[in-house]
């Protein structure tokens, strides 16, 4: 009986530790396009948010007000040296599971875009979140998301009132706006602790020239 | 193993022994994934390429697994196979495996495979078992690509994210829905079962007129 007991034992052994190497092969040749995958992925949206941003400082410290919303990382985005404003990846519960959102915030403390970055939902209705033909606004062509660029960060964020629900897909609608006002408020604290210093004012007004190009289309939508 | 015996066995998944539609095993995923067509075809061949490569390896294996560990030693052989699909359509597909989100790591669970690799691959020989394995991986492939085709086009105007129907038509919503989904999968449970009736009848009477021919 003990005899057998080991003969199995080490019998799946062998099977899970062949198989352990053959996953292993197999990781190792995906991982690099796995992580090429999610970096073209992010730097596609950090470019559509902001066309001239070239440098990223991650930010480590950055507190969330809800314990259920997590930031999954933040960056100071630069061109060069000059600031232009903060990238929240928030991630926090939806309808169908976890929503990560890339929040974008300008130095005008106003949410200068919002992507979705991952997003599980039904198809329809609140997958429409991230149906970039999907308009809550049908005349001026805005999406969900797109709603929130130009929005200060001190609004209310509140769907049904400063914010238009998606049809039929009131929770997903709830949950995300929840998420971007989370980013949001860190934003602020953010910069009320480390970028309320002169220089970066002087910056804001240099980057005034530059922005109309830049964030002013997306501003439409307001 | 004649080829018309090996071809009875691939049928057998195709139609009479359909994993969805007569064995009725494996259907949460079936139901959760089929709301676009290109989610079907994903899904259909994720699952066909684990059946195939698991079957195979445990036939071939077969007589070296102790029957009292079969079950655990069977996971870890679909466990690993399923994570192999994950991480390469991970790397080449991505848009796909972020629209199938959780369900392809779910293959793991899926009773279809569980099912063939303890009814059939851990009895058969390696040829038996390939017939039986693409059988049941087109069989499924088949059924879902229909089931999402009826759905998308309904429920979203769409085949395959191209737009099919005119801009004036109103999606109904329902067919994307779990709701419409067991609506639309009732309707080819009864077709099938219909077809296999038919396809009985006239074998039947073939069978009785060479009978009397031989007579």
């Amino acid at each position: 009986m003990k005899k057998d007991m080991v003969k199995l034992g080490i019998t799946l052994a062998l099977f899970a530790s062949v198989a352990c190497a053959c996953l292993a092969v197999v990781y190792a040749f995906t991982k690099e396009n796995i992580e090429m995958q999610a970096e073209k992925q992010f730097n596609a949206s950090m470019q559509e948010l902001f066309p001239q941003a070239n440098a990223f400082d991650k930010i480590q410290d950055l507190a969330s007000s809800d314990p259920n919303i997590k930031f999954e990382t933040a960056y100071e985005v630069k061109n060069g040296t000059i600031p232009l404003g903060l990238a929240i990846k928030a991630a926090g519960p939806s309808y169908g599971g976890t929503a990560t959102l890339l929040v974008a915030v300008d130095l005008h403390r106003s949410i200068a875009g919002v992507e979705v970055m991952e997003l599980k939902d039904t198809p329809g209705l609140g997958m429409n979140a991230s149906n970039p033909s999907y308009y809550v606004d049908k005349a001026k062509k805005t999406t969900f998301v797109g709603q929130f660029a130009g929005k200060f960060l001190t609004d209310p964020f509140e769907v049904k009132k400063d914010v238009v629900a998606i049809t039929a897909a009131t929770i997903t609608s709830r949950s995300l706006t929840k998420i971007i006002k989370a980013a949001s408020d860190a934003a602020i604290a953010y910069m009320d602790q480390k970028m309320a210093a002169p220089p970066a004012d002087s910056n804001a007004s240099q980057q005034q020239n530059s922005q109309p190009q830049g964030i002013q289309p997306k501003a439409g939508g307001k | 193993m004649t080829m018309k015996k090996l071809y009875k066995v691939f049928r057998q998944g195709l139609i009479f022994e359909n994993p969805l539609l007569m064995l009725m095993i494996g259907l949460c995923s079936a139901i959760a994934v089929t709301t676009s067509v290109s989610n079907g075809i994903g899904m259909g061949l994720a699952m066909t390429f684990v059946l195939l490569f698991s079957e195979v390896i445990i036939s071939l294996f077969r007589k070296l697994i102790p029957s009292a560990i079969r079950i655990p030693v069977f996971i870890i052989v679909i466990a690993a196979f399923t994570t192999m699909v994950d991480l390469v359509m991970k790397a080449y597909f991505p848009d796909l495996s972020k629209s199938m989100g959780v369900f392809i790591p779910l293959i793991v669970v899926n009773c279809i495979i569980m099912g063939r690799v303890e009814a059939f691959a851990s009895k058969q020989n390696l040829v038996s078992v390939i017939a039986d394995s693409l059988g049941m991986g087109l069989g499924y492939t088949w059924v879902l690509i229909g089931l999402a085709a009826v759905r998308e086009l309904l429920g979203n105007g769409t085949l395959a994210g191209i737009q099919i129907m005119p801009s004036s038509y109103q999606p109904i919503l329902f067919f994307i829905l779990p709701p419409g989904g067991f609506f639309v999968f009732s309707l080819f449970i009864a077709f099938n079962i219909w077809l296999k009736k038919k396809m009985e009848a006239s074998q039947r009477t073939k069978e009785l007129a060479a009978k009397k021919e031989a007579a």
